[in-house]
C-alpha cells in the first residue's frame, strides 16, 4: 500500500521537500513511517521524535494502523496564535 | 466561512465578526485579538511573523473546537479568524469572537478556544527579525535556525 506524507515548518526545511510517498507493507503503523523517514532523511530523525502524527487530517497515535491512500501529516510543535 | 485567511485582518473587520456572532439572544460578546508583538532577544528584534498551516487539518480542527465550545457553553455564535502569511508587528494575527447568554460562559469559551488553537492547530510561525534573519518559533520558547533565511515575501501556505 502507498501513503502520502506531508512535511511542515522545521520538518519541511530539514527534509528539503514538502511531501513524499511511501510504499508500506500491509498492516503498517505510523511508527513504521517514522522509522522509514528517519532512514531516508537522517536530518529528520530528531525532529520526528518531537512531532505528532496526523492521519487524514486528525491527530492519531503513532501506533495507528494505516490504509492505502492515507494522507499523513508530520506535525512539529505548533506555534499558532 | 474559512477560519484561515491570507488577507490582513483590519480592526474594522473585528467589529464585523462581533456583529456576526452576536445575532440572536445573547447578553455577552467576548473577543480575543492576538497581535504581533515586537519581542526581542540579545541579537534581534522581531519585525514580523510569517504564519503557515496545514490548511485542511487546521480548518477541520478549528471547526471541531468551535463545535465543542458551542455545545459546552451553549454559545449563540462563535467565529475564528487566523492569519497566514506575513503579519507585521502591531497587526492582528488571530481573532476569536464568541457570544453567549451570560459573560461567564463567553469568557470561558473564549479562553478555551484560543488555548486549544495555540496548543493543537497545525499552524506555525517564523520570526522575522529587523536584521533580515528569521527562525521558526517551535512553541516552548525554543527557536530553530532556518537554513536559508530569505526575505519577507515567504508566505507559503
Amino acid at each position: 500500500m502507498e501513503v502520502r506524507v506531508r512535511f511542515f515548518a522545521t520538518l519541511r526545511d530539514a527534509a528539503g521537500r514538502d511531501e513524499c510517498r511511501l510504499v508500506l507493507d500491509p498492516g503498517a503503523q505510523g511508527a513504521d513511517v517514522k522509522t522509514m523517514l528517519a532512514e531516508c532523511y537522517p536530518r529528520l530523525a530528531g525532529l520526528i521524535e518531537a512531532a505528532r502524527l496526523a492521519v487524514n487530517y486528525e491527530y492519531q497515535p503513532w501506533e495507528a494502523p494505516l490504509s492505502d491512500g492515507d494522507e499523513l501529516g508530520l506535525i512539529p510543535p505548533v506555534s499558532g496564535g | 466561512m474559512a477560519f484561515l485567511t491570507t488577507a490582513p485582518i483590519a480592526w474594522d473587520r473585528v467589529a464585523d465578526l462581533n456583529r456576526r456572532v452576536s445575532q440572536g439572544h445573547c447578553g455577552a460578546v467576548v473577543t480575543f485579538i492576538g497581535v504581533v508583538r515586537a519581542d526581542q532577544d540579545k541579537r534581534h528584534v522581531i519585525r514580523a511573523l510569517c504564519y503557515e498551516a496545514y490548511p485542511q487539518m487546521a480548518e477541520a480542527l478549528i471547526h471541531q473546537l468551535i463545535h465543542e465550545a458551542t455545545t459546552q457553553w451553549a454559545l449563540r455564535g462563535a467565529q475564528v479568524q487566523h492569519r497566514l502569511g506575513l503579519v507585521e508587528v502591531g497587526h492582528i494575527s488571530v481573532v476569536v469572537a464568541v457570544a453567549a447568554q451570560h459573560r461567564a460562559a463567553a469568557y470561558a469559551a473564549s479562553q478555551f478556544l484560543i488555548e486549544r488553537i495555540k496548543r493543537d492547530a497545525p499552524i506555525w510561525k517564523r520570526e522575522q527579525y529587523d536584521d533580515g534573519a528569521s527562525r521558526w518559533n517551535v512553541g516552548a520558547a525554543q527557536l530553530v535556525d532556518v537554513a536559508d533565511p530569505v526575505g519577507v515575501d515567504h508566505a507559503d501556505v
